[in-house]
Parts: structure tokens; sequence; C-alpha cells
């Protein structure tokens, strides 16, 4: 039970609407391209899918990994919030008739299913949410997936703007995360990352960080994202930041 | 994924149900034994079209007011079926707490539409006033973690937790994610399941698709035309293998895959489907003559039970009995995963093959040998339950029990 047992960051990529939101944190982030989805899926896909398929091609890209090869794990606190609330308004008419198609980009996964739409991959995916924890949880699921099924996995954390009515100041800010996780900790990677636990004792962030991870909760990947960019490091990295109790041993020669 | 690793089966120290039947195991276990269905008019709110549903009757008990922010009808249907004494479920949990420490024990929950009922109701209010009801928590009533988190702090445990929501398979998704986490060491125990309350979003967004059936739903049948959705739980404690377990059922594997094809339609030769039993198999390392009975999912529209049939007729041929259950509890959605978990461990206790409620006649194109009626006296030792979702997410889990 010494080893820790490491898994590999391949890559990681950005998305975020506002394109300086991450520069106090020393982060670049790209902007959510429609292009990269097919014309037939562009119109219906949202901020949460555009942002999500941005980071995750960009992360395939750089990793040089196959989508087609990839299980995915999608996490995201309020997933599709814009169309569920747009749906909530509509059925207050009891004689409304809903739209099909709204109702079935209304589901949680519905990111996690045009990724493998778009992709072609048959690998599987799964769509989670925890709060605070999502990004934390995110991790954990995929460190998880990676001891059984072997390989590479992506992993998306993202959210979208919220109405601000339903639970400000989050989603006020809109971000998305992938990355390429590995068990193949001997080939090229950015850093290694051990199994995710609780500490007892939390990790002291910036209070800039805790305020930017309210709005918007995909965020709390910034304390990795920092320390992947490190020339070295060994160490425990905070993977939430309300209680910064979940936490991953970090390490980069 | 030809070389999947075989994965480590965990023990289900204790099951417990709520649906449309009734609160716990033994009303659930009747309607199965019965073949009886439990589906009845819609009382929760109304709706402009006529569609049995599987609704839950009995009062709820109420949460505790220091988890007040949480309460919603999700959470109370989780509490009831917590709360179930003859079912163990919370004795269980509290026994591995003293064992284990309240770090080691996860909780994971599928969902697809959490406290959604609570929020349309007070989205009546933005409508006409502008402004939602002063006790509108959505964190801790709709988001999709609302119930896991409930079910965490209402029993005092503190390792991981988490939601799952991908559609109709969130329900067996959480016991594959369950089996993970104890098979490599993180959990010594995880509180996993499902848990979907009816809603007026799944109920006016399947009918929007044309996929509700204004009858009786009959799975399999070569007149279906439509589902019945339905309310529920299925929770189930997993816990790592010991000798002090080893008269508990297992979970052998949960095979998962995506289709890949459309949002909400599944793919028309059930390549994902049948890629998701294959993958089960290879990770409980069985072969399908292993099987001895399959759970379907089996919703009763045309479409998903033809291309379901197909599927389980390519790996599995048309010998094995195989049954669809959503006639009794309806559909329920993120949750039917867990409940159909649940009958599967039950048909294992108890030495039965559940029967299709709904079923007449089956679909010639159907080539399966499905169960009209329940066969008791039957010698099952592993069983399989099939879960598909929007999105096209599929599952399809392993059972195994001993009796020795």
């Amino acid at each position: 039970m010494n080893t820790p047992d490491y898994i590999a960051v391949k890559a990681t990529a950005l998305c975020c609407q506002e394109p300086n939101a991450l520069l106090p944190f020393g982060l670049k982030s790209a902007l959510p391209d429609k292009t990269l989805l097919p014309s037939s899926l562009r119109r219906r896909s949202g901020l949460t899918t555009t942002m999500a398929v941005t980071a995750a091609m960009r992360a395939c890209q750089q990793a040089d990994a196959d989508a087609l090869e990839l299980p995915s794990v999608f996490a995201s606190v309020g997933g599709e919030i814009q169309v569920t609330d747009e749906l909530c308004r509509s059925l207050t008419d009891i004689n409304y008739l809903i739209s099909p198609t709204q109702f079935h980009n209304s589901v949680h996964n519905k990111t996690a299913g045009y990724w493998s739409i778009l992709t072609r991959c048959q690998q599987p995916t799964t769509a989670i949410a925890a709060v605070d924890d999502t990004f934390a949880m995110g991790v954990l699921e995929a460190w998880s997936q990676l001891q059984q099924h072997r390989g590479d996995i992506l992993l998306v954390c993202y959210d979208e703007l919220w109405p601000q009515y339903l639970a400000a100041p989050m989603g006020s800010v809109a971000i998305a995360i992938a990355f390429v996780l590995s068990m193949d900790i001997e080939g090229s990677h950015q850093g290694l990352i051990a199994k995710p636990e609780i500490r007892s004792k939390p990790i002291k962030l910036e209070q800039e960080l805790i305020e930017l991870s309210r709005s918007a909760p995909a965020a709390a990947c910034i304390p990795l994202l920092q320390a992947l960019r490190q020339a070295s490091y060994d160490g425990f990295v905070a993977l939430n930041t309300k209680g910064a109790n979940w936490a991953t041993r970090f390490r980069k020669a | 994924m030809s070389h999947l690793p075989t994965a480590i089966p965990v023990a289900v120290t204790a099951y417990t149900s709520v649906c449309a039947a009734g609160v716990g195991n033994e009303n659930l276990q009747a309607a199965l034994l019965t073949n009886e269905t439990k589906l009845g008019r819609l009382t929760l709110f109304d709706v402009a079209f006529s569609t049995p549903v599987g609704e839950l009757l009995t009062d709820l008990p109420e949460i505790k007011p220091e988890l007040n922010i949480y309460d919603s009808r999700n959470a109370r249907m989780a509490l009831a079926a917590l709360n179930h004494a003859p079912d163990d479920l919370r004795q269980t949990i509290e026994r591995a707490k003293k064992r284990f420490g309240g770090e080691r024990i996860g909780v994971i929950i599928g969902t697809s539409t959490s406290g959604l009922y609570e929020t349309e109701a007070a989205y009546c209010q933005l409508v006409e006033r502008g402004q939602l009801p002063d006790d509108f928590h959505f964190l801790t009533r709709h988001a999709y973690q609302a119930t896991p988190r409930f079910l965490q702090l209402e029993l005092g445990l503190f390792g991981p937790c988490f939601a799952i929501s991908t559609a109709c398979s969130s329900g067996a998704k959480a016991i594959g994610a369950g089996q993970r986490l104890i098979a490599n060491g993180v959990c010594d125990a995880v509180l996993v399941g499902g848990v979907d309350t009816l809603c007026r979003l799944t109920l006016r967004g399947f009918h929007s698709l044309d996929l509700v059936s204004p009858n009786q739903c009959q799975p399999m049948d070569k007149n279906r035309n439509g589902i019945n959705i339905g309310e529920g739980a299925g929770l189930l404690l997993l816990e790592k293998p010991a000798t002090a377990n080893n008269k508990c059922p297992r979970i052998l594997a949960v095979g998962e895959s995506s289709d890949a094809y459309h949002m909400s339609s599944p793919h028309p030769e059930g390549y994902g489907a049948e890629l998701a039993m294959t993958n089960a198999l290879l990770q409980a390392n069985l072969q399908p003559s292993d099987i001895d009975y399959l759970n379907l999912h089996a919703t009763a529209t045309p479409i998903n039970d033809s291309v379901e049939a197909k599927a389980v007729f390519a790996l599995l041929g048309d010998t094995l009995p195989v049954s669809g259950t959503k006639g009794i509890t309806g559909h329920t959605l993120g949750a039917a995963g867990a409940l159909e978990a649940v009958i599967g461990l039950l048909a294992l206790s108890h030495q039965f093959i559940p029967g299709t409620h709904g079923l007449t006649e089956t679909d010639q194109n159907c080539r399966c040998r499905v169960i009209k009626d329940p066969i008791t006296q039957q010698s099952l030792k592993t069983v399989m339950s099939n879960s598909f979702g929007f999105g096209g997410n599929n599952a399809s889990m392993i059972f195994n029990h001993e009796h020795t």
C-alpha cells in the first residue's frame, strides 16, 4: 500500500468565455469554438457543449490521443442548466408542448452523449456532479476507472453561465477544463498525480481562487494547473476549494 | 476493450427499494411474484394527457429539521428506503461505520432529475411574481448531488460522495462506480443506488417524443406502443469481500459502453447494448452460457425493445430466460438500474424468474425467450440486468449468489 498509485497528466486544456478571467492565476484559456462542432450539432449544442468540446479537443490534440479510443468522465454541477431553466418556465403552462430536442438536451449527460457521437467513441462515458467537490470527484472517478481499465482517459470539468436567481454567484463565470490522464507513467507527461485523498488538514488557498470557485466550480482545477506549470514539484495539491480537504500528491521531476 | 481486466467482485450486504409497489423489498417481491401491475393514475400534479404512472402513494418520512434545506421528494424517497427496518440497510451501514469508519464509506447515487419536481413548482412563482420562493434551495434540493449529499449527512459518512446522472443508466453506473472505489481501495464500503421522482419534465418530455403510452405498457409485445413512467429508489450497500459476508450476493461486474449514434434513439443494430453486455461478461470473466436470467431494460417503446432483443439474441441466444419488469413498477428512469438490481438480487435470493407484466404476445422480431409469467423454484446463480439511457449511455450488470 506504500506505492501512491500515480497516474500521468498527459495534457490539459482550458476554455473560458472571458479571455482574461484566468490571467491573474497565470493561466491562458481558449475561447469557446463552435467551429469544432459539425454544423449538425452547432445549432443545438449551447455553451456547455461548445466549451467542453473545445477543451476536450485541444487536450486530445496536445496528448496526441485518438478520441475514438478514450473513455471519458464529464463532471459538472449544473450541466444543462440553461435548457432546464427554459423548460421549467415552459412547464408552468400545462398546455405548452415542450420541444423533444430540448428535452433530450436537458439531460446531464448531454455533453457526454454529443462527445461520443462527435468522436464516434463507443467507450464508456459518464456524467457526474458533486457541488463544491465536482472537480475532486471527477479526478477520483477518472483515477478509479484507470486503475480498472488501464490505458488513457479523458476528464472534462465544466459549468456554463447560470441564471443568477438559482444559486448566485455560482455560474457567473463559465470555465471548462479537460485533462488526458494515463496509466502510462513512463511515457511523456506533464506531471504525476496519486490517488485523491481526504486530508485532515486543509490546504491554504488564495482568497482570489476561493472567490472564483464560488462563481465557476471548475476553477478548483487551478492549483493542479499551477503545479503542472512548475519546473519541479513534490507535494500535495488541493482538488477542491471549499474546505480544501480533497487533495492529491503531485510529483514532477 | 477486448482485453478488459477482470473486475474484483464486491459483496452486497444490504439492499432495499421503494417503488409504486410500496416501501421495502417485501412489497416489490410480492408484486413480482403475482406479476401484478402497480401502475395507476397520476395524482402528484396535472398533465394534459392520460397515461398510467408508477407513483408511490405511501406517505413519505419527514427530513429532520437540521437537514431541512435538503428536503425534496427525492430525498424523502431515499429516506423511506433507508428507514425500512426489515431490509436492514441503515443498521448495516451503522455496523460498517463502526468497522471501517465514516471516512471509508462512500455514497454514489444515480438520478436523472433529482429535486426537479420541487423546482417546477417554484418556477410557477418565478413566472408569476418574478422571484423564486424564499425557501428555494437549488443546490441542496434540485442539484443532482442533493440526494447523495443528504444521505451522507443523514448517515454521518465522510468518504467520497457524488451523483451520476446519465439518464436511464444512472443507477447502474452508480453501482459500477461504487464497485471500482472498493476494488481500488479508496473505500471499504459504498452506499450506491438510484433515486428518481415523478416530475412534469419527464412526463411531458417523453410525451413530446411520442414515447409515452396512454395505456398499460407492454414490454416486448407485438402491440407495444410506449413507456409508463414511474418513480422509486434502489439502495445497496457494497462492501469489500470478507469471510463475514461470504453468504451475501456479489456484484461481479458492470459493463459500460456508448452507442455514439443519437441522443434519444438507440443504435438500430443494438451495437452499444451488445458491447455493454460483452464488457460485463469480460469483466466478470464469464461466458454467455453462465448467465441464468436477464432482466431486460425493455421500456416497451417499439424501437428500444426491438434493438435490445437484437443485441440479446446476438450475444446470449434464444434459450436464456429474459423478462422486463417495467409493466409492474413503471420506468423509474435514473433509479431503474438500481431498482432492477434489487429485482435481480431478489430473484437470486428467492430463486424465481420475474414475469413480464403487460406482455400478451411476444413480437416475432424479438427473438428472445421472453418470460410472461413468473417461474418459481429455479436454480439461479448468475443474473444480468440491462439499463440503457439517452445519449446512448449503456450499462449491463452481473450479480452472483452461490447458495451453499
